[in-house]
């Protein structure tokens, strides 16, 4: 009982990790960066999110409709400012130019906001819970599960099914390609990272609703996520997602053995995987 | 067998100059500097001797970090794993198993030696900028496995009192020495590196991986060479600097600082260079001194100065320098010059 | 008449080495030019040039006596230029329709007009139709080069540049594509074909450039020009002529 119940909290915790997992594997499929910064937007995002919640007194659900697009306006612009400046073969300036954007975000938010923890008002929903076969659940973490499902569903037909998902897969193959059938791949991996970086907004209201956020959370945030999308394999949408919920099932265990395991646990199934399959659970394996 | 007359296979004879005169002042001075680190007690107080050692400290492991990020491609934000996992090392030799500290600092080497070839094996299978976070991850372990192993005494970290047994005076010779050994090490090692045969391999592998494996460089073999020596030149690094703290958490042990530090000195002082390097530090350790106090404020200038190099000026200040005169303080290239009979 | 497509004094460089030293080409409404050359005279530089894939100056390249040169590839798309890359250069992992329809999609957004739509395109290559589910890395290379010509015309292209589509394919497939370019032709659209096959880039055009180490060797009638001549221009002066 105790074990199935870790196996449920994990599931729960990783999709959680799916929010983050999303737009790192959409921006890294795309373009090829990992934006380092990728967790501190998630923090600077919760942080506004709960300083907007408390100056106008909002719920939470009006916080995530002001933040959303607030978060897709922060992405356009890191692309037009900075992405689309480094966007190339060579990984090392978008690496360093992400990392001096983590450093400085990072500090940033510190000033502003003190290296308190805070968390998001949730008039009551974080204290809901349910009992479904004789174990109890809390209906946010349900929430949460059922919007990361739903977010990569959309994620997926998106990419599929619309005309910005084939000009993104088109991109993705061959950028100079793409180019040459009329897309212009700046505005494209605009919108790719508008998208990513909308899907924080998402992960951002409900980081600060589970549990508490500080302007030093991002980069584990950051690792997290990194470590789905591996699990998962690369550039695969619902990849990240069962990647994430193979390591949130992982930190729930390790949790239950030895609460100073739970993280490492999760780091070893990642090196587990690198080791074994390096393509990861979903990727296909180069010949 | 007849003779071949020597003529008809004559070569033009030229000399391949490798020596600057801006190299050759430049050597001096960094023959005198690593002399003048070298014997630090003669001139120098306890505090300034600390100040140097720091100052060495970041100048090596951004050393260690262009070797890798400039020349072999592997761009890491996890060198500070190999810090504190020699640091460690030379705590639990020395203190718990009572080996003489000044041979520990050496032996403890064999660790992030020893652990750099697996961790290379797992991550080279990451792709471009996954190695990097693949690279943050595995300091993670480190950091989380120190806080759980009764071994290195968890969370609450070890202090080097066999230290104790060595007047103020000794420590500070020791100290001295250690720093210009690690200097010699770090920078003469990647000098020599660099002209040796292996040098223009590397350069041929930083300025095109693809033409070069073309050309005969197993890059492959090269890039787990880096790896590894650049971890070991990060151990040499944490086990003096740790040497010196005399004490050592797993926060303070495995510390993402290094890696910022490190990244801020090379990227703002021209990557792909000794030069580089030298005055990167140097901006590095006087804005510390300056700005320090300002904390978040000063964090977050570097950061978006780290930004702006990346966005704008990608060689650095060296690369601005360099660009302007000729005048390379550690030459590396080889220049025909026709000889005169 | 101004020419659709002219280049002027054409430079283009790859770093430090020159690869195109003053070219000066034309192409007019509805005609059909081959370029032909040894490997490495040049031929996918000069489209690539044209395309905007290579930096220019704006006055090398004008379209209907526009200076474009340096000109966005996707803006040059939008003008009306299209190109059937060197090596086909499809979207893998697309199946054939994504292929076919990210050209649509991108024709729709920019509200370019002309006669080529899907069951046309199947009309002239069925095979397309037949294959639309299957992964592109699927189809063998001449079924490849026609989902490549595909996503060209798709673009609804006034100037069509066609990059070696015959290299590697079985003499019946080259048929087979070369079979189709009356078709486009008749469609008002330009064309410059680059091939190595001089007798098919004669049959196939209406004009002949030849080009060597970057510059142009010879211009004329395909139906005009003698195998001497061509031998002269293709190998350059003092070879034999074979
Ligand atoms: N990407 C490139 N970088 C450097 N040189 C190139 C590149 N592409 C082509 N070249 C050189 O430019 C010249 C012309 O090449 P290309 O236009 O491809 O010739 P063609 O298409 O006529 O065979 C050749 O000498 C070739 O080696
Ligand atoms: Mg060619």
């Amino acid at each position: 009982m105790q074990w199935f119940d870790a196996l449920v909290q994990g599931i729960l915790l990783g999709g959680m990790y799916a929010q983050y997992a999303l737009g790192m594997a959409l921006m890294f499929g795309v373009m090829r960066i990992v934006n380092i910064s990728h967790g501190d937007l998630v923090i600077l995002l919760s942080l506004i999110g709960i300083s907007i919640a408390t100056a106008w007194g909002l719920g939470p659900l009006p916080v995530l409709v002001v933040l959303v697009p607030l978060a897709v306006l922060m992405g356009w612009v890191l692309q037009k400012a900075v992405l689309n400046r480094v966007v190339g073969s060579d990984p090392l300036p978008s690496l360093i130019a992400t990392f001096g954007l983590s450093i400085a975000l990072q500090n940033l938010m510190l000033q502003i906001w003190s290296a308190n923890s805070r968390s998001l008002p949730g008039h009551g929903i974080e204290s809901q819970s349910l009992e479904i076969g004789g174990i109890y659940v809390g209906l946010l973490p349900l929430i949460v599960l059922a919007v990361a499902t739903g977010l990569t569903w959309c994620l997926d037909l998106t990419l599929k099914r619309t005309r910005f998902g084939r000009a993104l897969r088109a991109a993705s193959a061959d950028v100079e390609a793409a180019a040459m059938t009329g897309i212009n791949p700046r505005a494209v991996y605009a919108m790719a990272t508008a998208a990513a970086v909308g899907i924080l907004g998402f992960a951002a209201v409900f980081q600060a609703l589970r549990s508490t956020v500080a302007p030093a959370d991002g980069p584990a945030q950051l690792i997290y996520a990194f470590e789905a999308v591996i699990i998962g394999g690369m550039g695969t949408v619902w990849g990240a997602f069962v990647g994430s919920m193979v390591l949130g099932i992982s930190q729930a265990i390790g949790f239950r053995i030895d609460p100073g395991f739970g993280v490492l646990a999760g780091h070893i199934v990642f090196l587990a995987v690198l080791a074994s399959r390096p393509q990861g659970l979903f990727g296909k394996a180069l010949s | 067998m007849s003779a071949i007359p020597y003529a008809a296979t004559e070569v033009p004879e030229v000399l391949v100059q490798r020596q600057t005169p801006s190299g050759r002042i430049a050597m001096a001075l960094a023959v005198l500097a690593m002399i003048g680190v070298a014997v630090m007690p003669l001139w120098a107080s306890t505090g300034t001797i600390r100040s140097v050692l720091v100052l060495c400290c970041y100048i090596a492991v951004a050393q260690m970090w262009n070797l890798l990020a400039g020349y072999a491609g592997l761009v890491s934000v996890g060198q500070h794993a190999f810090m504190g996992a020699a640091g460690y090392a030379l705590f639990v030799l020395a203190q718990t198993y009572g080996v003489d500290p000044f041979v520990a600092v050496f032996l403890s080497l064999l660790v992030p030696a020893a652990l750099a070839v697996p961790i290379y094996l797992l991550l080279h299978r990451l792709d471009g900028p996954y190695f990097s976070i693949g690279t943050w991850v595995v300091a993670e372990v480190f950091r989380l496995t120190a806080s759980n192993l009764p071994l290195v005494n968890s969370g609450a970290g070890m202090s080097l009192r066999v230290m104790k047994d060595y007047s103020a005076f000794e420590r500070n010779i020791a100290m001295s020495l250690l720093c210009a050994g690690m200097l010699l090490v770090t920078l003469g090692g990647s000098y020599w590196l660099l002209r040796s045969r292996f040098g223009l391999a590397l350069i041929a592998m930083r300025d095109n991986p693809v033409a070069a494996a073309s050309q005969g460089v197993n890059v492959v073999r090269l890039r787990f060479l880096i790896y590894v020596a650049s971890a070991v030149g990060c151990g040499l690094v944490g086990a003096i600097y740790f040497m010196a703290q005399l004490r050592i958490t797993p926060g303070s042990a495995f510390d993402p600082m290094w890696a910022n530090v490190a990244i801020f000195i090379v990227m703002v002082g021209g990557i792909g260079s000794i030069e580089g390097v030298l005055i990167g530090s140097l901006i590095f350790f006087i804005a510390d001194r300056w700005f320090g106090e300002y904390g978040a404020t000063y964090f977050v200038v570097l950061g978006l100065m780290t930004l702006l190099v990346a966005l704008y000026a990608r060689t650095g200040v060296w690369g601005l320098i360099s660009k302007r005169w000729d005048a390379p303080w550690f030459p590396i290239q080889r220049k025909l010059v026709d000889s005169y009979r | 008449m101004t020419a659709v497509l002219s280049t002027h004094g054409l430079v283009a460089r790859y770093g430090d080495f020159q690869a195109l030293y003053g070219v000066d080409i034309e192409l007019h409404q509805g005609e059909a030019v081959a370029l032909i050359g040894a490997n490495g005279a040049g031929k996918s530089t000069l489209l690539r040039s044209i395309m905007g894939l290579l930096p220019v100056g704006r006055e090398m390249v004008l379209l209907h006596g526009e200076p474009v040169g340096g000109t966005a590839t996707d803006r040059m798309v939008q003008k009306g230029v299209a190109i059937v890359p060197e090596g086909r250069r499809l979207f893998t992992g697309m199946s054939v329709e994504d292929n076919l329809r990210v050209a649509i999609d991108q024709a729709a957004r920019m509200g370019a007009k002309g006669g080529w739509t899907l069951p046309r395109l199947h009309r002239l290559f069925p095979i397309l139709k037949e294959k639309a589910r299957a992964p592109v890395q699927s189809l063998s290379g001449g079924q490849q080069q026609m989902v490549a010509i595909g996503r060209a015309l798709l673009c609804q292209p006034r100037v069509l540049l066609c990059d070696e589509i015959s290299l590697g394919l079985a003499p019946k497939v080259i048929r087979e594509i070369y079979a189709a370019l009356p078709e486009i032709r008749a469609t008002g659209t330009a064309m410059i074909v680059v091939e190595q096959d001089v007798g098919l880039a004669r049959s196939a055009s209406d004009r002949l450039y030849c080009m060597l180490e970057g510059r142009v060797t010879l211009t004329g009638r395909s139906a005009e020009i003698t195998r001497e001549q061509i031998g002269k221009a293709y190998f350059g002066a003092g070879h034999a002529v074979v």
